[in-house]
């Protein structure tokens, strides 16, 4: 017996609509019109027609290829009643200086109405350098925060309750993730709240590590990945409610890729993850279900849109074809947005309110699950106290004012915004395919080709704004003749380093070294095992064992990689 | 013929984006230049570097806030050297109060800030070595 099928529209309206359309190409317009068909582009490079009609989803099947909010294949959303029930997550940044002061910023918006907060570090941090380390020089507290040690991050959440704020703790690289995350879990238990009720994220991506940032000394792909499973491995066993991973293609978009680039490499990252633990003797639905994802929102409003829903459309079919996934939570994709940070522009600052607002709506009507929306003055640094307070407040404005979270998946049925829906997911699972035949993302990201592919983005990219083909207001396109006024206080903080210096030397003082010495020397035993190396760790931090020290030993024993283009 | 203008570029310490000085370095090749691209390092490396490559010019990226320290110092480094000769360029991003005491204080030739076309940025480099653009 044949299937029953959801088409929308019968075979003899479609047929009608069709021949409508033509004719109204042919009568309706110019010749210069009819002309230009053909020469627009999403910002992916799908070609944009003038008109879409039902006969762009002539195909469509509403059960098989859109179905129920909450329901498989979940492009219409994750949850049954999405915004209404569980309002998306304001998830401002909160890192600057020492941890001190980041403190400070963290109830600053929780007591705005943030409902979760996004933790960042300075570069020292987030590549595993103690703040007193000479490499971290001019680094300390720029960017973000300096942790070293466990007391560090009790620092950073003095007065806060763990067991009631959800964090997001952006660790980049999954040999930190394997470390300051660990941090939080041992000061949560100092403090006697249960594993159980800690919810957060960490980030945790070898991808960060090997492509999309470039540092001095950088983990092998193959080492930075099995760390990178570690971490999901034991967060899984562990801390139910977090988040051992977020699939960050927000940061590879930002280094230079597409749209369609971005959602696949980082399923691909979320393939290779499930077979390694697949292989470490877990079931896809021990794991799936704490998978998140990361995206960047930018300018092409409806391809971004069509982005998030195609995303969550692949996933779901490789979760469920391929490995066999049953548990519901395994099928659905949850990702966190960041409005673009590329897209923002030096010049007139105030213009990039209006850019990350128009992003925020975009990842909003995508059905996104928290939301960060980008603060005007970040071309020139981490945002100031009143531009995060703008755009916390676009967020409210978004849930509050505009009513778009009042209906599920508004832009369902829209004729262009499901033929492009259906076009990124062909085109996402294509670039997936591309990389399984290099042998998956380990072996794409070792030879070199990810690299590449970034390299020609760029290239291409830059040169369609050399030659104003890329327009940028107030940049290419109509630049003013006169400078938009706009007094941009940056932050500053010199005496971070001094502060930090001052805590470790105090750190080293007061702890017992025999111990940390033989927390880091099993460390060190381990990383030639197979074994996680989560529990070991987590007893090295509890000793004050620096953030630096433990990441010696990776690099020590696991050695280091040349990024293979330069 | 003219030796073509010799740059040697660098990320500066652990910053790790490396998107813009890249891309600078591909269009600067295209413009004729002969590009030495040295990934991060760090200032002592850098005036190594400019010295053995007899660089004309040294290309400094910084978006993540080191801009202060370490870029003054690789101007010092080459000083040192005796490479008052070469000059020193920079790009980023970093508030604009800074981009002028590194020009004024700090001896850097030329601050570029975001939105910079590259067009402004090789046309700087050339006159600031006083020779024709190189045409490849």
């Amino acid at each position: 017996m044949a299937q029953k099928r959801d088409l929308l529209f019968n075979a003899e309206s479609v047929q009608s609509i069709e021949s409508g359309c033509n004719e109204w190409f042919r009568t309706a317009l110019s010749e210069a019109d009819r002309e230009a068909e053909g020469r627009y582009f999403s910002a992916s490079g799908i070609p944009v027609k003038l008109l879409y009609t039902p006969a762009d989803t002539q195909d469509m099947d509403y059960g098989r290829d859109l179905g129920f909010p909450g329901r498989e294949p979940f492009v219409r959303g994750v949850y049954p009643n999405m915004y209404r029930g569980r309002m998306f997550t304001v998830r401002q940044l909160a890192g600057l200086g020492a941890p001190e002061d980041c403190n400070q910023r963290i109830k600053y918006l929780l007591d705005h109405g943030a409902t979760g907060v996004n933790i960042l570090f300075d570069l020292p941090t987030i590549r595993g350098y103690d703040s007193d380390d000479p490499e971290a020089e001019g680094n300390v507290g720029a960017c973000g925060a300096a942790v070293d040690s466990i007391r560090d991050i009790d620092a950073y959440f003095k007065d806060i309750d763990l067991g009631k704020v959800s964090t997001s703790i952006v660790t980049h690289l999954p040999s930190t993730s394997i470390v300051i995350p660990g941090m939080y879990f041992a000061v949560a238990e100092e403090r006697g709240t249960p594993w159980t009720q800690l919810a957060g994220t960490c980030q945790n991506d070898f991808i960060m590590e090997t492509c999309v940032g470039s540092a001095p000394e950088i983990l092998p792909p193959a080492a930075s990945f099995r760390l990178q499973c570690d971490v999901v491995e034991w967060i899984c066993r562990n801390i139910p409610r977090w988040n051992p991973i977020s699939y960050n293609g927000y940061n590879l978009r930002e280094a230079g890729t597409d749209a369609v680039q971005e959602v696949a490499v980082a399923i691909a990252n979320a393939v290779a993850t499930a077979e390694e633990l697949i292989r470490r003797g877990m079931h896809i639905d021990d794991f799936a279900p704490r998978m998140s994802f990361f995206w960047d929102l930018h300018n092409d409003f409806f391809e971004e849109i069509a982005k998030c829903r195609a995303s969550r459309k692949v996933w779901y079919q490789i979760m469920k074809e391929r490995f066999g996934a049953r548990n519901q939570k395994s099928l659905l994709m949850r990702f966190h947005v960041q409005t673009a940070g590329v897209t923002l522009t030096a010049t007139e600052p105030f213009n990039n309110i209006a850019r990350s607002a128009i992003q925020g709506l975009a990842a909003v009507l995508g059905g996104c699950q928290s939301l960060h929306i980008d603060s005007y003055d970040e071309a020139y640094s981490a945002p100031t106290e009143q531009a995060a307070l703008i755009s916390l407040r676009s967020q409210q404005i978004i849930q509050a004012e505009t009513g778009v979270v009042n209906t599920v998946d508004p832009l369902a049925g829209s004729y262009f915004v499901e033929s492009l829906t259906d076009q990124m997911a062909q085109r996402i699972a294509a670039y997936l395919s591309k990389i399984e035949e290099m042998g998956g993302l380990v072996k794409a990201v070792e030879s070199g080709w990810l690299h590449r592919e970034i390299s020609a983005y760029n290239y291409k990219h830059q040169r369609s704004i050399e030659t104003g083909e890329t327009k940028l207001v107030g940049v290419n396109y109509q630049p003013a003749e006169t400078a938009q006024c706009c007094n941009i206080d940056v932050f500053r903080y010199p005496e971070t380093y001094t502060r930090q210096k001052a805590k470790l030397e105090c750190l080293r003082r007061e702890r017992n070294p025999r111990k940390v010495k033989e927390c880091l020397e099993v460390i060190r035993d381990k990383c030639g095992s197979g074994e996680n190396l989560y529990p070991y760790t987590i007893a090295a931090v509890k000793q004050l064992a620096t953030l630096g020290e433990i990441e010696e030993v990776f690099r020590e024993e696991f050695g280091l990689w040349a990024f293979p283009l330069f | 013929m003219t030796r073509k203008v010799r740059v040697v570029m660098a990320k500066l310490g652990l910053d790790i984006h490396w998107r813009g000085v890249y891309l600078v370095a591909q269009f600067l090749k295209d413009a004729g230049m002969e590009v030495v691209f040295l990934g991060n390092q760090f200032p002592e490396q850098i005036a190594e570097a400019a010295l053995e490559e007899d660089a004309d010019i040294v290309g400094l990226s910084c978006l993540s806030g080191n801009h202060m320290t370490l870029a003054p110092k690789v101007v010092r480094l080459l000083r040192e050297k005796g490479l008052e000769r070469v000059k020193v360029f920079m790009g980023g991003v970093m508030a604009p109060e800074d981009a002028v005491e590194l020009e004024r204080t700090h001896g850097v030739h030329k601050v570029f800030l975001p939105d910079t076309p590259m067009e402004t940025i090789v046309s700087h480099m050339y006159e600031s070595v006083g020779r024709p653009r190189h045409q490849p």
